[in-house]
């Protein structure tokens, strides 16, 4: 069984980077002060990973304004405007306009990490056609915008694509849509798909035939009962919330795990529940800590 | 009897330049004095000179620029002919830190993003939280001693403060793989705690201080749906039992969310609610012209809820609403509700976000466009044969 930790989706800015971007707004600063406080955002983000004894290194995505929007901007036909609040979060980001055939235009480049395992975040092509409010459908997306994103971050070397879905635990119905969509993606790198910030307990049993390696849930918001015993697809257990400020207890965290492994699942890799830039950058520092000893307490008990 | 709407505002003013920089330490520029020149001369303030000259002299103190950024933000509210006026919350940093700063319980956490690169503070409960004694009085004194009009206090709900908090203190155990009853049990215990402890308190203090209308502000009302019902808790357990009028106040939200817990709402005046900022700009009375009021002013239709506070600006343009679109929105609401008793008139929300100039010209429309709509009203039943159907 593979034990893992790592940390997919929106790392938090540091109160540095946050002031260099106001500044910016404000005109007090220019792009390059920010990017250059990206970069040390970035390179302290790696030890922090590295620290932690996490599997694979994320880029935290420090310039992603949120989750749809670089691949928006990317691709013809798509356009990032309405400000549309994201789930029951008070965070918000802009929704999809479709303005044409969506096609991506030229790949995200890929992060510059240390040489090692590395993982990608996408939001999953059921999000991104929720994100456009269904005005693209999300079999089409996943071919022309996601699909060759995919294959481009695989070339660069990325190791694991974790595709984010938040909209999926709060519309059961689309799951026949999301597991089309799916099957348009290559696999040159194993796919997860994490059910983030949201109850997954009413989908779990249709995701096991999903064309992913692997299926991650907010242990937060789904009972550990809705579980069902030797699931056949990895799970990444969410034992990290990104929604609160409080830091995990790895005592809760192990006896979390030990009653989760009894259910005898494929595999386990835990993850935070979602992006962790819902926490002050301080905050999400000590989380990742937290992931790494949950990590090692996973080998222990398993 | 004639129609006769009451205007006011909801909140939140932006701050001077003059205030802002001195609470920030720094320097003044002419151009920020020239800005507390210019509204003490057009504003009519009382002394502005002394606030200037203080401000060029550096000789003002912190305590002093506060009373005199209320007393300009008293003072534009009442140049703009609002009925109901309040002090544009000056001294307040803003909403929820007002109060998290304030109460025992809570401690800053840091900055999360909202969009883009607008960020916002955020503070976790650690302990039950508690006051040691009301907030606002001094400040609700310091209105009632500079105006003459009829004040309403707004304050952050209990829900709001729950909702935008990390939770360090109720949800702490067994959260992870826990039932969502539990979770529902955690943030009602926090609710009620906010409500009875640091809330009422304040609200009690402010109308042994002669407040007769507390406005309970809850932004977040419908961000989680199954939770209304605790908005709803924490307003009963907040005001419920004062003698005062009692409102609140809820913008950007998914309003038909709120039906039929808000009915639960106790001795509660109106909801005042963002409409605008969903609205055509077009003039017009017909539902087609109305889109941001139509389906809401239904709902209040449907459900027979007393009051609705008719948010007929939006505070996220600089674009000034005509009197005539004013009138059209105002009429349209009598019309769906056929009963102008119903509807009082006010802004989307606090208008914090817009210059005093553009501030200025909106509110002054807003007036003018809630005069226009009673005039038409009026003259229709004076003439019964051209009497539109609402009235």
């Amino acid at each position: 069984m593979a034990l893992k930790a790592f940390a997919p989706g929106i790392y938090p800015r540091s109160e540095a980077l946050v002031q260099a971007t106001r500044d910016l707004d404000r005109g007090r600063t220019g792009e390059q002060a920010v990017e250059e406080q990206v970069k040390r955002d970035q390179a302290e983000l790696v030890r922090v990973q590295q620290r932690a004894g996490l599997d694979m290194l994320s880029d935290g995505l420090l310039r992603w304004q949120d989750l749809f929007r670089p691949l928006a901007e990317a691709a013809d036909g798509l356009v990032a405007r309405p400000l549309t609040r994201f789930l029951d979060t008070n965070t918000f980001y802009r929704a999809v306009l479709v303005e044409g055939e969506p096609r991506l235009r030229t790949p995200l480049p890929a992060p510059n990490l240390p040489a090692g395992p590395w993982l990608a975040t996408l939001p999953s092509p059921f999000a991104c056609s929720r994100a456009a409010n269904g005005a693209a459908g999300a079999q089409a997306l996943a071919a022309n915008v996601l699909a060759p994103q995919i294959e481009a971050w695989a070339q660069a070397g990325c190791t694991f694509v974790v595709l984010a879905e938040p909209f999926l635990a709060r519309e059961p119905a689309g799951i026949d849509e999301l597991r089309d969509a799916l099957a348009e993606l290559p696999r040159p790198v194993p796919l997860a798909l994490q059910l983030v910030f949201g109850d997954g307990g009413s989908v779990l049993e249709a995701c096991a035939d999903l064309p992913v390696d692997a299926i991650g849930l907010d242990f937060y918001l789904t009972s550990l009962d809705g579980v069902p015993e030797h699931f056949p697809t990895q799970l990444l257990p969410a034992v990290i919330d990104a929604r609160t400020s409080a830091i995990e207890d790895p005592k809760e965290i192990d006896g979390f795990v030990e009653r989760l492994l009894e259910r005898r699942p494929a595999g386990l890799s835990l993850v935070p529940n979602g992006d962790l830039q819902f926490v002050p950058e301080r905050i999400a520092r000590e989380k990742l800590a937290a992931l790494g000893r949950a990590r090692v307490g996973l080998e222990r008990v398993a | 009897m004639s129609v006769r709407f009451v205007t006011r505002e909801i909140g939140s003013l932006g701050k001077p330049p003059w205030r802002v920089k001195s609470f920030a330490g720094r320097p003044l520029e002419e151009s920020d004095l020239e800005e507390a020149r210019r509204w003490g001369r057009e504003l009519q303030v009382d002394g502005h000179e002394e606030l200037v000259e203080k401000l060029e002299q550096g000789s003002a103190d912190l305590t002093e620029i506060d009373d005199w950024a209320a007393r300009y933000a008293i003072a534009l509210l009442e140049r703009t002919g609002l009925d109901v006026v309040y002090d544009g919350e000056q001294r307040r940093t803003e909403m929820y830190d007002h109060v998290a700063a304030h109460a025992r319980g809570f401690e800053p956490r840091g900055t999360v993003r909202s969009f883009d690169n607008k960020y916002y503070a955020k503070a976790a409960v650690v302990a039950e939280p508690s006051v040691d004694a009301p907030q606002d009085v001094d400040e609700l004194r310091f209105v009632q001693e500079h105006t003459d009009r009829p004040v309403k206090v707004p304050l952050t709900g209990a829900y709001t403060m729950v909702d935008w908090s990390y939770d360090e203190h109720y949800a702490r155990e067994g959260a992870l793989g826990g039932s969502a009853e539990r979770r529902y049990d955690a943030r009602l215990r926090f609710v009620r705690d906010v409500a009875g402890n640091v809330i009422a308190p304040n609200v009690h203090g402010l109308v042994e201080a002669g407040a007769d209308w507390i406005q309970i502000d809850e932004p977040a009302a419908t961000t989680k749906p199954d939770e209304v019902p605790l908005v709803v808790e924490g307003f009963n357990a907040a005001v419920g039992d004062v003698d005062a009028k009692k409102s609140m106040h809820i913008c950007f939200s998914d309003y038909s969310r709120l039906w039929p817990p808000v009915l639960e709402l106790e001795d509660c005046l109106e909801l005042q609610l963002e409409f605008a900022n969903r609205d055509s700009r077009e003039l017009g009375t017909g539902d087609d012209d109305r889109p941001g009021f139509v389906d809401t002013l239904r709902l209040f239709k449907e459900f027979g809820y007393p009051g609705v506070g008719l948010g007929v600006l939006d505070i996220h343009s600089d674009f000034v609403e005509p009197a005539e679109l004013v009138r059209d929105r105002i009429l349209y609401a009598v019309d769906v509700l056929g009963d102008p008793g119903r509807i009082q008139v006010n802004p989307d929300c606090g208008l914090r976000t817009r210059s005093w100039d553009v501030v200025y010209e909106k509110l002054t429309n807003m007036v003018a466009g809630t005069r226009l709509a009673e005039d038409v009203l009026n003259r229709a039943h004076a003439a019964p044969a051209t009497q539109p159907s609402a009235s």
